[in-house]
């Protein structure tokens, strides 16, 4: 297996954009990631798009072959990925493990999605499941998770509402953020509840947007004029399924993360900045238990120590999180991997995680059977 | 022929619809309590419900039989969610996961009846048989719910 380096990134800012097409963003951030890196397009020598709910809320697939047209890539194998919030991260993992496996030398990962509705418009995606028939929506199941949480943990709805306070205050410093605007722990708090106990700045908004990556060869990536970041772990995988599951945790990230360290020959005490999927301030929470930043149980403590926080001992989602940032579902995972690779570079600008060397990213997909349809790891090194 | 084909056979001239063949019989005949439909792979002893056509651990290996789950329910985690849900169900409403201990098995659990708040991981709950949502006009899509103990 060959070494994959990070030969440029680029997004476009996360939020609401009525008058832009998903083929206009998935432009913009190639476009971005292009000029940075100063590659000509035609070296781009395969390409994959990460897109979620283009077929149902646009009516558009396809997405990747309309983006990559946008900006004069053809004749070459583009592939369309589909796996809910890990779509994107699902996209890099495909482009990865075909400059590792020696397929190509330099590829193009690029996520998009249009997910702002008509205010009162419900996501009607999970229409063939039965849960959903009987009542099931996204915030509950992990309002579910929240409650066991509390329950078993004694974790807070103080602790919980921290995530978003902590969140946004970082999202105040990205340039690229949604919501760029503090809130106070009363404001989450009393903000009016969506599941018990997540109320509705417990939970991250629908965005439009997008983001891109270019993976290259060391080869390729000793000719381009900015500093080599190395993705040393990549990790997709699904969950059991198993019935009566602890849901206080997802195994499937524990399995994710285990393997991501092996492959990386790291730990999370290695880590220097990190970024999670925070769709729910819950959330959070609970990765900071699977990836290991702390013991299970023990993520509210972690907030209380202000541990994940700008400054703190492990920082967390300094780019606002999807809280902050806004969650293009199809865009979200590869958004965190530019993160991560512009505080790997030093070029966060004032969120910036000082002498970041090494950082992961982590975001999963899709519920079934009360468990997780997809979940990745990341683990990018500064070289 | 099992009951729930035969349902379904009558469903043209009535005003209910299954949410799912099945699950459940229904009507639930006089005298008898509201039951889920599962089944169990012979050879590792898993339960499954909704049914599955294979065992997911034992494939071919296992053959499946078909059982009813135990009634003896209790609540694992609740919440009660206050927007309304794409099925249409009025908020605010429950919903979580109840245990079936008899038969190891963790099945989605709308509640229903009483105050959503009242609801608490541990309580034991009944299996009832209703329509989903109850102010629809026309054909009622029947559903399996949880009401506490009467």
């Amino acid at each position: 297996m060959r070494d994959v380096f990070i030969g440029g990134v680029g997004m476009t800012l996360f939020g609401k954009h009525p008058d832009r097409s998903l083929r206009d963003l998935g432009r913009e951030a190639c476009l971005n990631t292009i000029r940075e890196s100063g590659i000509n397009p035609k070296e781009i020598e395969a390409g994959y798009c990460g897109n979620a709910l283009a077929p149902a809320l646009q009516g558009e697939t396809g997405v990747g072959q309309n983006v990559f047209w946008e900006i004069g890539i053809n004749r070459i194998p583009i592939v369309n990925v589909e796996n809910a919030c890990a779509s994107g991260s699902t996209a890099l993992r495909e482009g990865w493990m075909a400059v590792a496996g020696g397929f190509y030398n330099m590829v193009m990962v690029v996520g998009v999605e249009k997910a702002v509705m008509p205010k009162g418009t419900m996501l009607n995606v999970g229409a063939a499941e039965l849960e959903t028939r009987l009542g099931d929506v996204f915030p509950g199941y992990f309002a579910l998770v929240a409650q066991k949480h509390m329950e078993r943990y004694g974790t807070t709805r103080e602790q919980l509402a921290q995530v978003s306070v902590k969140n946004h205050l970082s999202g105040i410093l990205n340039p690229y953020a949604q919501f760029r605007k503090e809130f106070s722990l009363d404001e989450v708090l009393n903000s009016p509840m969506i599941a018990d106990p997540l109320t509705l700045y417990s939970c991250c908004p629908n965005s439009d947007g997008a983001a891109a990556v270019i993976l290259c060869s060391k080869e390729k990536a000793r000719n381009l004029d900015i500093s080599p970041v190395k993705i040393t772990a990549s990790v997709l995988t699904t969950g059991t399924y198993e019935n009566q599951q602890d849901i206080t945790c997802w195994e499937v990230e524990k399995r994710a993360a285990k393997e991501a360290y092996n492959m990386a020959s790291l730990g999370p005490e290695d880590l220097d900045v990190v970024e999670v999927h925070d769709a729910f301030t819950i959330c959070e929470i609970v990765h900071y238990e699977d990836l290991g930043l702390c013991p299970p149980g023990e993520g509210g403590r972690l907030l209380d120590e202000r541990a994940t926080e700008l400054g703190g001992r492990i920082p967390v989602n300094p780019s606002g999180g999807l809280l902050s940032k806004g969650h293009p579902v199809g865009a979200s995972g590869v958004g965190q991997v530019v993160e991560i690779a512009w505080h790997l570079r030093g070029q966060a600008g004032e969120r910036q995680v000082k002498n970041a060397r090494v950082g992961l990213a982590q975001i999963m997909g899709g519920s079934k059977e009360a468990d997780t349809r997809a979940c990745t790891v990341h683990i990018l090194v500064r070289e | 022929m099992t009951n729930s084909s035969k349902t379904l056979k009558k469903e043209k001239n009535q005003d209910w619809v299954l949410i799912q063949a099945g699950l459940f019989n229904y009507p639930v005949e006089e005298g008898q309590y509201p039951a889920l439909l599962a089944n169990r792979c012979t050879s590792c002893g898993k339960s499954f419900f909704p049914k599955r056509t294979l065992c997911p651990h034992c494939f071919e290996q296992g053959e499946m039989e078909e059982i009813t789950l135990d009634r003896r329910c209790v609540i694992y985690t609740c919440t009660v969610v206050h927007i309304p849900s794409p099925a249409g169900i009025k908020a605010p409403y429950a919903y979580g996961y109840v245990d079936i201990p008899a038969n190891n098995i963790r099945v989605f659990a709308l509640f229903t009846g009483g105050d959503p708040y009242s609801f608490q991981s541990g309580q034991e709950v009944e299996l009832v048989l209703e329509p989903i949502k109850k102010e629809q006009q026309g054909q009622q899509i029947i559903g399996y719910k949880f009401k506490q103990l009467s």
